[in-house]
């Protein structure tokens, strides 16, 4: 399983998508600490709640701003707030870069049928699923990591003190969002061996997140439903709030729901996986 | 009594209705180049998907190296693969691609990925990338992957596929080598008889995913040996005319108006005094010698 991983290793970072993938986050990071507001994607808007900031007038005037430029200034004249925490609480971006990284280290297998080689002569599927599993969570962590940290140090730099929270509060919740994190892997790992090649991988894992709140909210909306859990423990909701000081039930509550996502996901990954016809 | 390297047990593959492999039971030993033969779809590939684990059997069972197919993990190192077309990383070269695999596979001393390009003539398209190689080279390239290892036992599907007469040569010469020097043993599948026949020590035709031949080169030998054909339209009476008149039970029905005889090659007039002498009318007597293609056909078409 060791060699596995380090043979992915090895032809992973041979290739271009692992470094790109790094330029984005670091781009992404820039144009969050340039415009002192955190970018995000999905159905569910930014809130003032996301960044903390409680003045409705002064949100109005940032929705209304054009620019980077402006959004800076109007940002430098409120005076300062955590964007660090405020970023971290948008890491449902992270999805999109883990695509890439679940299409480099499992699809290109399916799709370049290189596979074969690794099953017929190397090792079983069993030591295959895990070994995958594990280097998409170790190159994910690095990630993350990469994404949280470099923007606080970014942050701290540029903008100061007052647009930064401490450390230990960006490494607690750098922490807390881990089990849902985790529970985003498995899910895209499940679908990688669901959907093997990378076409089909990515046609149904990209919109994924936006789909799902589509339909999800629809429903509630469709059928007056009371859903006040659902937009409380949805995924890119649950980052959001992971990020802005919750309660230690609301912790837990994230913590055992990122480990279900991880042990469902992983079951039915697997379980299909071992079905599978390689071809 | 030489080691098994492989042994099948009614091995039966089904997709839905259609059954690509049949109750094959096939035993593979130690030094032996163990030649597939079949028409496409006959099951070739199939076969080899179940024992290289790509696929699952709907039925019966396989050892490989004395331990069932629940147990191979361990001896999975012990066997070189080249399954179907080669597929690598094409925007890796020739050596990474092997050098991926070496370190999957534990490989600590690189030299061995150029041993095996050298081995398959690659040595000049070391740094060329996958995507960039024509397909004889990516033949090349399959085979350098399932010699790696220096593996005990080889699986190779249609290896020679899209080579060049002379590259077909070398790989022959090859093969050979690793099965007389290094003592590996091969299981290769062909559509050209007349190379397997050049490699191959023992031969299993598949037809319909059933085994309908399984045979030493000795005995296809035989086979295709020379014979005296005998056309009549009572076959039944001919048959025991050879047994007591020319005492011989070496000849073979081929169908309701032939038979091959394999003695009295030189004395065909003999032949045919006894049968004109017992009254049967003889609609063709002659000499001859079958193909391998003959032979294979002339299988096929008993089977069916």
């Amino acid at each position: 399983m060791i060699n596995m991983i380090k043979a992915d290793l090895y032809r992973i970072f041979k290739g271009k998508a692992i470094y790109i993938s790094c330029l984005i986050i670091i781009g992404l990071s820039l144009v969050s600490i340039i415009g002192l507001t955190p970018g995000h994607i999905g159905m569910t808007s930014m809130t003032n709640s996301t960044m903390n900031i409680e003045d409705a007038e002064f949100m109005e005037k940032l929705s209304d701003a054009n620019n980077l430029k402006d959004i800076r200034d109007l940002m430098k004249s409120f005076g300062g707030y955590e964007l660090d925490q405020a970023v971290l609480g948008t890491n449902i971006n992270l999805y999109y870069i883990f695509i890439v990284v679940v299409v480099i280290v499992i699809c290109t297998d399916f799709s370049n049928k290189s596979i074969k080689n690794t099953l017929s002569s190397a090792i079983s599927r069993k030591k295959y699923y895990w070994s995958k599993a594990a280097i998409i969570f170790l190159i994910c962590t690095f990630l993350v990591l990469l994404n949280n940290y470099l923007f606080y140090f970014m942050n701290l730099l540029i903008n100061g003190k007052n647009f930064a929270s401490s450390f230990i509060d960006i490494s607690k919740t750098t922490l807390i969002q881990c089990p849902l994190i985790y529970g985003i892997m498995s899910l895209l790992i499940c679908f990688a061996f669901l959907f093997k090649k990378v076409a089909s991988f990515n046609t149904i894992s990209i919109p994924f997140i936006m789909v799902f709140q589509l339909i999800v909210y629809g429903m509630i909306n469709l059928f007056r439903i009371k859903a006040d859990w659902f937009y409380q423990y949805e995924i890119q909701n649950a980052l959001g709030n992971l990020a802005n000081h919750p309660t230690n039930q609301y912790i837990l509550n994230c913590t055992l729901l990122g480990i279900f996502y991880i042990v469902i996901f992983s079951i039915i990954g697997y379980y299909v996986f071992k079905q599978t016809e390689v071809k | 009594m030489n080691e098994v390297i492989l042994k099948t047990n009614n091995l039966t593959k089904k997709y839905k209705e259609f059954t690509a492999l049949d109750n094959v039971s096939i035993t593979i030993s130690k030094g032996d180049i163990y030649g597939l033969i079949g028409r496409n779809g006959a099951g070739k590939t199939t076969l080899m998907k179940l024992i290289t684990t790509l696929t699952n059997p709907t039925s019966g069972e396989f050892e490989l190296f004395g331990e069932g197919e629940n147990n191979i993990t361990e001896n999975k190192r012990r066997i070189g693969c080249l399954i179907e077309n080669p597929s690598f990383f094409p925007n890796l070269t020739a050596y990474e691609n092997l050098k991926y695999y070496a370190i999957q596979k534990g490989i600590v001393n690189f030299n061995q990925i150029d041993e095996s390009l050298k081995l398959v003539g690659l040595e000049d398209a070391v740094h060329k990338k996958f995507k960039n190689f024509s397909l004889g080279m990516k033949q090349r390239l399959g085979i350098a992957f399932a010699i790696l290892d220096n593996p005990d036992f080889i699986i190779l599907d249609e290896p020679i596929n899209g080579l060049d007469p002379i590259g077909i040569s070398d790989l022959r010469e090859t093969f050979k080598r690793l099965n007389e020097e290094k003592k590996i043993t091969i299981l290769i599948s062909s559509h050209i008889l007349s190379e397997l026949y050049a490699v191959a020590t023992r031969f299993c035709i598949i037809e319909n995913g059933r085994v309908i031949k399984e045979l030493s080169k000795e005995e296809l030998d035989i086979e295709c040996s020379k014979c005296v054909v005998i056309q009549t339209d009572n076959i039944k009476k001919a048959a025991i005319i050879l047994e007591k008149e020319l005492k011989t039970t070496n000849y073979k029905v081929i169908d309701k108006k032939e038979i091959r005889l394999y003695e009295y090659l030189d004395q065909i007039s003999k032949i045919s005094k006894a049968l004109t002498k017992n009254d049967i009318s003889i609609l063709g007597l002659y000499e001859t010698g079958i193909t391998l293609e003959e032979y294979f056909k002339s299988v096929i078409k008993e089977a069916n």
